[in-house]
């Protein structure tokens, strides 16, 4: 399990850790997704520039757009830096830039959230009325309105499908960048919808339904930028290991402590965890039952039995102590 | 979001979407009114004097390519054009206000009231020394059945791009 002998650079690892051939396959399948997912928004990006026209929900949609590159090149990214090797510079290796990618994703978000916000509403109090006048395709001369209403809808759905493809990879690969990414892609069509209704407005002769709608997908934006800031920082805080979308503590620092205690020599253990972006550091504290009776073989027993208890577990170090220390006992509600 | 606040909104943009295709003839309106209210009334039209393009006689009679565009124009809709001559600003502001429909005046795509007004597609290009130029008209803000219907008729005349 702990691959110090086969060197993961084929890309199929992180760090010092090789990922079991099923997480190899989801590693791969996510990567592929991800370069999909930017072909998709190389065209998505065009075809709405090209139709941008006067409205303002459409520049927020398209704004949108732009942004949702900066998740699946930040997981490439720093999928290429975690996949090295710890060194004397950076003893715990390069986990983080997971971490790192997440922050500057989300921190993009929150500003181009407030920036549209401000940008939209400014608009809508100074009654700016939207023009959109005609364009010529195929011979014809239409109204451009219906034009960009053809492109939302023809590019709501596929990132839903992506989004969701992508949120089972992620659970899989514990990858939080993967998370937000998939759970935007899911909303996305939210946004196509919103810009739909905005320049339906206009047509329909209702001004302010275009701000109001640009309004309303620069909210999202900027929801999508405070829960990941929020997220993210809560990571690099090293808070608790979590489970990939937050919702509860991870059952593997559990299954850890567990594992300790089942062990004879042992009486009782506790650990802490920090979530490094797709595998933990953990800090095991064990009492021994009898304290001159510790030998190194059953140190590294037990080290390579919670290693193999799950590919997360990559760099896990014991420490015999006679007493808890204090935030590991509080860490455990469920043992009185 | 929830699920009931998700479903809410589809049922809004449902609503929507039928109501437009319902009236897709009258898609799309203007805010103000402009075409109802000049078809078989009175187009008030700024013109501000630019060479061949835009001129106005000591007698207050409009002369010049656009102003002929504009009258033809007119008549494709049964209005009677109503000139007021004037500096660019004032003619810019009094269309912004709604005290105005249009505004003409050899303007080019290059224009700086884009702010201030629709600016219709070219209609025209021309070869100067400068370059080339495209001609344009200004049209009331955010009047899209007006501004389509100005620009469909532009762009049906010969010599349009």
């Amino acid at each position: 399990m702990n691959g110090n002998n086969h060197p993961a650079d084929d890309g199929a690892g992180f760090g010092e850790t090789e990922l079991p051939e099923k997480q190899q396959e989801t590693l791969k399948k996510a990567i592929r997704l991800e370069w999909i997912t930017i072909g998709f928004l190389v065209v998505t990006v065009t075809l709405v520039f090209l139709v941008l026209g006067n409205s303002q929900a459409m520049k927020a949609a398209w704004i949108e757009d732009l942004l949702s590159f900066i998740p699946p090149i930040v997981f490439l990214v720093a999928l290429r830096v975690a996949r090295k090797k710890p060194n004397p510079t950076h003893p715990y290796g390069y986990h983080r830039s997971v971490g790192v990618g997440h922050l500057v994703a989300a921190v993009a978000l929150v500003t181009m959230g407030t920036f549209l916000i401000i940008d939209s509403a400014t608009g809508l109090i100074a009654a700016e009325h939207p023009s959109i006048g005609s364009v010529e395709l195929f011979g014809q001369v239409f109204w451009l309105g219906w034009l960009m209403m053809g492109v939302m809808a023809l590019i709501a759905l596929p990132p839903v499908f992506i989004g969701r493809a992508k949120m089972k990879l992620a659970r899989e690969l514990h990858d939080k960048v993967l998370y937000a990414d998939a759970d935007m892609n899911k909303a996305d069509w939210m946004t196509a919808v919103g810009s739909i209704v905005g320049v339906g407005g206009i047509g329909l002769g209702l001004w302010w339904a275009d701000s109001a709608a640009a309004l309303f997908i620069a909210g999202s934006i900027l929801w999508d930028g405070l829960k990941n800031t929020r997220a993210a920082v809560e990571d690099l805080m090293d808070t608790r290991a979590m489970t990939f979308d937050d919702a509860k503590p991870h059952p593997i620092v559990h299954k850890v402590d567990e594992y300790l205690r089942s062990l004879d020599w042992v009486a009782d253990a506790g650990s802490r965890a920090r979530d490094q972006g797709h595998v933990f550091h953990i800090e095991s504290f064990v009492v021994p039952r009898s304290r001159r009776k510790v030998s190194l073989s059953d140190l590294n027993e037990a080290r390579d039995g919670c290693i193999a208890l799950d590919w997360k577990v990559e760099d896990i170090v014991l420490v015999p102590v006679t007493e808890l220390p204090r935030v590991v006992q509080e860490s455990q509600p469920a043992r009185v | 979001m929830n699920r009931r606040i998700r479903l809410r909104f589809a049922a809004v943009a449902l609503v929507l979407a039928a109501n437009l295709s319902g009236c897709a003839s009258s898609i799309p309106a203007d805010p103000e009114g402009t075409l109802d209210r000049v078809s078989g009334g009175t187009l008030r039209v700024g013109i501000s004097p630019n060479g061949e393009w835009t001129d106005m006689s000591d007698g207050g009679e409009a002369s010049g390519i656009e102003v002929a565009l504009v009258e033809e124009f007119a008549e494709s809709i049964e209005a009677e054009v109503a000139w007021v001559e004037g500096g660019e600003e004032k003619l810019f502001t009094q269309l912004h206000e709604g005290a105005l429909d249009m505004v003409i005046g050899g303007f080019t795509d290059k224009t700086p009231w884009v702010n201030k007004a629709a600016i219709t597609k070219p209609f025209t290009e021309v070869t100067t020394s400068k370059g080339l130029e495209n001609h344009v008209m200004a049209a009331a803000m955010g009047e899209n059945a007006f501004l389509l219907e100005l620009e469909q008729f532009l762009l049906n005349q010969e010599g349009a791009p």
